[in-house]
Formats: structure tokens, C-alpha cells, sequence
């Protein structure tokens, strides 16, 4: 089994899994942004008031367990399509 | 043939979503084991250890307090020695002045006393020795007037009777005068 | 080890029949079958781990904890820390009511990030939370516990009432929003909980696997070892990054049943 052979195997499981790829792919855009927003303003507000950063760091993590739960969906999405 | 992600074909993806019933009981029955164990033999000992050790702190706490408040008190009681040391201090300074005084005054009173006592000896002596040397003069004067007399009237008086004489005389003088 | 793994995969050579079916990593054949009385409590490998790692966390606190002192150990300060971060998450989510949580909050903590370690623990390598039934239990337990905390803080119809109608909401929209507002209250929380820890894990254990397998198969003298090399080198990165989510799952977890338990006592 070489290199080439493995990048066309790779590329049949692409086509016939491109559902799921494609499921899972554009599941995490949306929480990916959202999460990138999120996480920047916790710093930016953990830096703008650091006296308050505890709080602010909690509610990031409630914040990413909700975001992060919709990319999650997407993951099982792909197992079960 | 890799099928990495996910089994398209095959419909057993969706097998993984669904629990598993002897796991779900079995995990069940060993979290609330753990759980009965946590309370029952952890959380009693972690509490108790928690409580000993902030009692210790506490205890520690009131300790340095107590000992605070303890070295305040000594440093009161000092500062009130020192500040009765300095008084008692002041006060036999005060006292040996006083002393002094008192001793300087009665020093000069003597002195002074003493020096009065010695002038008055003196004029005392300078008054008998002026008696006396008026006495003499008085003596010699009598002697010599009856010498005198004696040349003058060339006649041997009686010594004696002369110096009743001259007494007589002077005492009527100095009585005169 | 597994059949998925040893058995089909050649060192150095075939991939082929490696991970045929993804589905594979998670099939769990009964070991010991029995049952009582029609319910099927057949032991598999996934119920081993279970108990393992339970028990070793059980004994390490018990160690920790038995001999007790004031001026702890390093084992005894670690669990101590363990128990304090947990408190302190308690503290500042419910408020002083959170004291009588932490038990409770801590066995969550403790258990999820004892099962999730085995992810990685070597010898071991999956972790039982990456079983809906493991994650789904401990989602129900925490379902369970802020639904009854709710019911006796507000009664029965008190806590309906709290989990479906937000405060200040217009009269028109009120229908629609309490059935939105109830089913994610009631229905989602505890399934979000549930499939979070469990795609989390499920995701690590393909990651740590492919990386594992791709090591094994390619870190061989032939065209291939390139791939190898650069599998064995993200590896450790791979572990780490493992362990982070470890952690971080465990905290989310027991974060957000402290936020949940938090929103059943409080009234608006």
C-alpha cells in the first residue's frame, strides 16, 4: 500500500461519505464563528476589567458548552445520516 | 475500503446514540455507588478536616490576638514603669535638690551664724582688750599723775591712798560724762 | 487488545479491514451474558472501565481522606483541590444554597473526568463516557436532580410555570415562546448535556485511535514513512490536547448542572 494508493482510496470515501463530511463541515461553521466571537470578547472584557475576570471566565464556559453543543449536534448528525 | 467517519451504507451509526441498557444500569449503579461512598466516607473527613483546620487557623488567630492584646499590656505596664521610673526619678532629683538647698541654706545660716558669732567673739575681745587696755591706761595714767602730783608737790603721797584718789576722779569723770 | 485493532491491522502494512467500519471502535460485545428477569445486565468491556476507574477514584479519595490531617499531603492536597475548585464553582453559581451541591457536584466531576481519563489512560484507551448510556445517565441524573430542586422550591406547578414563561415576555408571543422556552428548559438541557460529553469523547477516541493506528501502520521502512513519522510526532500533541478536553468536559459538565440546579432555586 503506498501514498498513492491511500490518497485514492481517501478520495472514494470523500464521494461516498460526502454527506456526512459535508454535514458535519457546515454544522461547525456557525458555532465555530460564534465561538471565535465569544471567546474574544471574554478576553477582550477579562482584559478591559481583569478584577472581573472569574465571572466573565465562567460565563465564557457556560457560553462555549451551549455553542459548542450545536457543532456537537452536526458530529452525531454525521453518524447518523 | 477506509470508511473513516461514518458508515453511509450502513444504518448502525445511528446504533451508537442509543444507550445501551446493562451500561446505562451498571453506570448508574457505579456512580451512585461512588456517589453514596463520596458522602458517606469522603465528605464527612474532608468536611471535618476543612472545619479542623479553619478551627486551627481560628484558634491560631485568637492565640496571636490573645497575644497581641497580651503584648500591649506588657508594653503598657512598661511604659507606665518607665513613666513612674522617670517620676520616682524626677522626684528624688527634686527631693536632693531640696536637700541641697536646704543643706546650702543652712550651710550659710552656720556660716553666716558662725561668722556673726566670730565678730561678736572679736568685738567681744576688741571691747576686753579696750577694757583692759583702758584699764592699764587708767592704772598708768593714776600712777603717772601721782608722779606727777608727787614731783609737783614734791610730797610722798601714799601710793595707794593716790589711786583711791585718781579712781575717785575718773569714776566721777565718766560718770560726769 | 480489541478485535478492531491488533487482530485485522498488519504492522507496517495493510491498512485494509483497519477501521472498516468506524462503528467498530464502539461495538461492545457482552463478555459475561446474564440478566434478571428479562433485564439484560450483560457485563462488556465499557462496564469494566466503568468500575475500574470508579473504583480507582473511590480509593483515591478514600486514601486521600482516611488519614486525614490538618496539614495535608500531596495526595490529600490534590483531592482537597479537587473538591475545592467544585465548591467554589458551587459558591459562585447557586450561592451559599450551593454548599449542600458540592457533594454531589464533586462525584460528577470526579466520575466524568475518572471516565474520560481512560480515554487516554494507556492499556485502557476508551473512554466509557464515549457510551450514549454513560453520558445519558449522568444527563438524567442531573435532569432529575434540578427538576426536583425546582418542583420543591416552586411546586409543581410554581416550577412549570418558572421553566416556561420567562419574566417581561409580550402577551402575544407568549404561546409560542413557553413551548419554545419549556421544551428547551425541560427536553434539550438534559440531551445537550448528554450529547456533549458524549461527541466530545466519541470524537477524541477516533482521533486518538487514527492517530494510534496511523503510527502503527505507517512508521515502517517504506513510502509511507513520512506519515508515520508525522503521526508519531503529533501524538503527544494529540494526548495533550486529550487531556484538555478531558478536563474542560468534566468542568463544562458539572458547570452547567451547578447553572441549571442554580435556575431551578432562583425565582423571577
Amino acid at each position: 500500500m503506498d501514498m498513492v494508493f491511500l490518497a485514492q482510496e481517501a478520495a472514494e470515501v470523500a464521494q461516498s461519505n460526502l454527506g456526512n463530511g459535508l454535514v458535519f463541515g457546515l454544522a461547525t461553521l456557525g458555532p465555530g464563528i460564534g465561538l471565535g466571537i465569544l471567546i474574544g470578547k471574554a478576553i477582550e472584557s477579562m482584559a478591559r476589567q481583569p478584577e472581573a475576570a472569574g465571572m466573565v471566565r465562567t460565563t465564557m464556559f457556560i457560553g462555549i458548552g451551549v455553542v459548542e453543543v450545536l457543532a456537537l449536534l452536526g458530529f452525531v448528525l454525521a453518524f447518523i445520516i | 475500503m477506509i470508511t473513516l467517519l461514518a458508515a453511509a451504507e450502513d444504518a448502525s451509526g445511528a446504533a451508537l446514540l442509543v444507550p445501551a441498557m446493562p451500561e446505562l444500569i451498571w453506570g448508574f449503579v457505579a456512580f451512585a455507588l461512588l456517589l453514596l461512598g463520596m458522602v458517606k466516607f469522603v465528605f464527612p473527613r474532608a468536611n471535618q478536616v476543612l472545619d479542623d483546620r479553619s478551627a486551627a487557623i481560628q484558634g491560631k488567630m485568637e492565640e496571636a490576638d490573645a497575644k497581641l492584646v497580651e503584648a500591649e499590656e506588657a508594653r503598657r505596664n512598661f511604659d507606665a514603669q518607665i513613666a513612674d521610673a522617670r517620676g520616682e526619678g524626677n522626684a528624688i532629683i527634686e527631693e536632693a535638690k531640696q536637700t541641697a538647698e536646704s543643706l546650702r541654706r543652712d550651710i550659710v545660716a552656720k556660716a553666716e551664724a558662725e561668722a556673726a558669732a566670730i565678730v561678736e567673739r572679736a568685738q567681744a575681745d576688741i571691747n576686753a582688750e579696750r577694757d583692759r587696755a583702758l584699764q592699764e591706761l587708767r592704772q598708768q595714767v593714776g600712777a603717772m599723775s601721782v608722779e606727777l602730783a608727787a614731783r609737783i608737790v614734791e610730797r610722798e603721797l601714799d601710793p595707794s591712798t593716790h589711786q583711791t584718789l585718781v579712781d575717785d576722779y575718773i569714776q566721777r569723770l565718766s560718770s560726769q560724762n | 487488545m480489541t478485535p478492531f485493532l491488533a487482530v485485522d491491522v498488519q504492522y507496517g502494512g495493510n491498512f485494509d479491514g483497519a477501521l472498516d467500519d468506524i462503528n467498530a471502535l464502539f461495538q461492545m460485545p457482552p463478555i459475561f451474558e446474564f440478566g434478571i428477569g428479562g433485564l439484560d445486565l450483560s457485563i462488556n468491556r465499557t462496564i469494566l472501565i466503568i468500575w475500574l476507574a470508579t473504583a480507582a477514584a473511590f480509593l483515591l479519595f478514600r486514601a486521600a481522606f482516611s488519614d486525614a490531617r490538618i496539614v495535608p499531603g500531596k495526595l490529600q492536597s490534590a483531592c482537597e483541590m479537587v473538591i475545592d475548585f467544585v465548591r467554589n464553582i458551587a459558591l459562585d453559581i447557586i450561592g451559599p444554597k450551593g454548599v449542600k451541591f458540592v457533594p454531589l457536584l464533586t462525584t460528577f466531576f470526579v466520575f466524568i473526568f475518572a471516565m474520560n481519563l481512560m480515554k487516554i489512560t494507556p492499556g485502557i484507551m476508551l473512554p466509557p463516557t464515549s457510551r450514549m448510556a454513560v453520558t445519558g445517565f449522568l444527563a438524567l441524573t442531573a435532569w432529575v436532580v434540578y427538576v426536583s430542586v425546582g418542583i420543591k422550591t416552586h411546586g409543581f406547578l410554581g416550577y412549570i410555570k418558572e421553566v416556561s414563561i420567562p419574566p417581561g415576555t409580550p402577551k402575544a408571543i407568549l404561546p409560542i415562546l413557553a413551548v419554545i422556552e419549556f421544551v428547551s428548559n425541560l427536553i434539550l438541557r438534559p440531551f445537550a448535556l448528554a450529547i456533549r460529553l458524549f461527541a466530545n469523547m466519541v470524537a477524541g477516541h477516533i482521533l486518538v485511535v487514527i492517530t494510534l493506528v496511523t503510527v502503527h501502520v505507517f512508521l515502517y521502512p517504506r513510502p509511507g514513512l513520512p506519515v508515520g513519522i508525522l503521526a508519531l510526532g503529533i501524538s503527544p500533541l494529540v494526548f495533550g490536547f486529550e487531556l484538555f478536553i478531558i478536563g474542560l468536559q468534566a468542568y463544562i459538565f458539572t458547570l452547567l448542572t451547578a447553572v441549571y440546579i442554580s435556575s431551578s432555586l432562583e425565582s423571577h
